[in-house]
């Protein structure tokens, strides 16, 4: 099922366009990376998909019907160093886990319920941050923070998960440990997790799809198309590379 | 002290800025915002001398200018993104220059200038205690209701927004209580230390405060007991109220965080074997774990 697509999508920040008719569709259930030099406009492709950004032309839809029963699909984001952002900010683990709670039932003016705290503290022991959840964010080191980061995008119970580069500050073992955790996510929860990375090699065996940036020898823009490792429309659990 | 009419009105006053503007002010610092409301102030001061030159009253329209200057500082911080300050100096200026010509053109305002620059308790009469009474129970409505989209507009817009938030209208309402906010306290401790109030009870709480709802109380508490300890000596030692109220923060917030790192240190020395337990638990042994479900 198809669960976000971008047709002819064109955008750029000043005059020049980066994103040059990209054509990109995410399934629903798959785990993707998205791959690149720096300066491919990566982030710029996510923030496109997430509606954060308005493209010149073409058509970006993500979520846009309603799954049954369930309410409206959630989107769990984790930018780019976002822990680096403000690290400063005087809240302990646990609270900022939670606060991904506000968001996952749609509601952000009802009462917490005990779901809402088993659900932080399973995020919490996912990421392994759980011994650490009353100290404040700001003290913890940045591969942490990053966990942290992660723990609050999993306690929204996402449909979709939208993670640049996760594993920025991470060790070998944590990184993989990361890759585990979103397989699982993948398979047992069909969450569906799109990620950007630079760690291609050791996330391959992961990842359903790769969808690489590349620049456009045409016009001289930098421009990028994209491509899909098993065509765009396979399903997702046969075409795992 | 308090047998006299004015100065009940300033501690009542008083109190109820200190229960709305430091919990603005921490909301304020978390967005990187902490000049705005100095700069409402000087914006809210062009207001006042308009006011006054046109012969209207200089609280209403001090008031309405410091709301208009809260919206325009909003579009104004669109169009800077990554340079939010930008804006709070451009409307600064504005906000400053225009206040000078309009002084410069009304010879009879220069006397009461002072009492607004600085703050003056026999300044706050009745009309400015409702106004007063209002804003900050329209604030203490806001923030509680909003606290969790605050939260999550505070720590990054871009998550909060795709989290479903209304974050422009969210940051507009915020500018708009802003600009309330500061226009009313601007009678008790004056146009150049308001921000004082907003700021300094902020500053020591996130410091100093374990969590994210104690920051909120801290500074609530902070704010009371400065404007308390500051209105008492302001009339016992006839010193201007706005002055002495923010040098109350100050000393404040220089005790707060020099006791917080002085109980930091002693931490330390007591009790290295804890530390070594807590390290043990933070290590690499802490890494990704396998449950997915609940249960």
């Amino acid at each position: 099922m198809l669960l976000a697509s971008m047709k002819d999508v064109t955008f750029g920040y000043s005059d020049v366009p980066c994103l040059v008719d990209v054509n990109l569709d995410i399934l629903q259930g798959e785990f993707a990376a998205i791959a690149g030099p720096n300066g491919a406009s990566k982030t710029t492709l996510l923030k496109l998909l997430l509606g954060l950004l308005k493209p010149w032309k073409g058509e970006v839809s993500l979520l846009s019907e309603r799954d049954s029963g369930r309410g409206k699909r959630k989107v769990g984001y984790v930018p780019q160093q976002i822990a680096a952002f403000n690290a400063g900010f005087p809240s302990t683990a646990e609270e900022f886990v939670r606060s991904g709670r506000f968001a996952a039932q749609g509601s952000w003016f009802r009462k917490l319920r005990g779901e809402d705290r088993e659900w932080t503290e399973l995020a919490l022991k996912q990421v392994g941050m759980w011994e650490q959840r009353s100290r404040r964010i700001g003290e913890l080191s940045g591969g942490q923070k990053q966990r942290v980061c992660i723990a609050r995008a999993l306690a929204m119970e996402p449909d979709l998960l939208v993670l640049d580069e996760p594993v920025t500050g991470m060790d070998e073992a944590s990184r993989n440990g990361f890759y585990e955790l979103m397989d699982r996510q993948v398979r047992k929860h069909g969450t569906t997790v799109v990620m950007v990375t630079h760690h291609l090699p050791e996330a391959r065996p992961y990842l359903d799809r790769i969808i690489e940036l590349e620049r456009k020898e045409n016009g001289g823009w930098k421009c990028c198309t994209t491509t899909s490792c098993r065509g765009h429309f396979a399903p997702a659990r046969s075409s795992r590379l | 002290m308090l047998h006299y009419d004015f100065m009940q009105r300033a501690f009542c006053a008083g109190a109820l800025i200190a229960l709305v503007a430091p919990v603005l002010g921490v909301y304020l610092l978390l967005r990187r915002q902490a000049l705005m409301a100095d700069m409402l102030s000087h914006v809210s001061l062009a207001g006042i001398a308009a006011g006054a030159y046109l012969g209207a009253n200089p609280t209403a329209t001090g008031f309405a200018v410091a709301v208009a200057g809260a919206i325009v500082v909003e579009y104004v911080r669109r169009f800077y993104k990554t340079y939010g300050e930008i804006s709070v100096a451009i409307l600064m200026i504005g906000g400053l220059s225009s206040a000078a010509i309009l002084m410069g053109l009304n010879k009879s305002l220069n006397q009461s200038v002072s009492s607004y620059l600085f703050g003056s308790v026999v300044a706050v009469d009745r009309t400015e205690l409702v106004l007063l009474f209002s804003v900050v129970l329209a604030g203490a409505v806001f923030f509680y209701v909003l606290r969790r989209p605050l939260y999550q507009i505070a720590f990054d817009e871009e998550t909060a927004a795709t989290n479903g938030l209304p974050v422009k209208g969210l940051s507009l309402a915020f500018s708009l209580l802003t600009g309330m906010v500061v226009s009313s306290a601007m009678p008790v401790v004056g146009v150049l230390l308001v921000s004082a109030l907003i700021v300094l009870p902020a500053s020591l709480a996130i410091r100093v405060a374990p969590s994210f709802a104690a920051a909120l109380w801290m500074a609530m508490g902070v704010g009371l007991v400065g404007v308390f300890t500051g209105l008492t000596a302001s009339y016992e030692l006839s010193t201007p109220p706005g002055g002495t109220i923010a040098l109350t923060l100050l000393l404040l917030l220089l005790a707060g965080v020099l006791s917080k790192k002085a109980y930091a240190r002693l931490a330390q020395r007591n009790q290295p074997q804890l530390d070594k337990a807590e390290a043990a638990a933070i290590g690499p042994a802490a890494g990704f774990s396998n449950h997915t479900t609940l249960h």
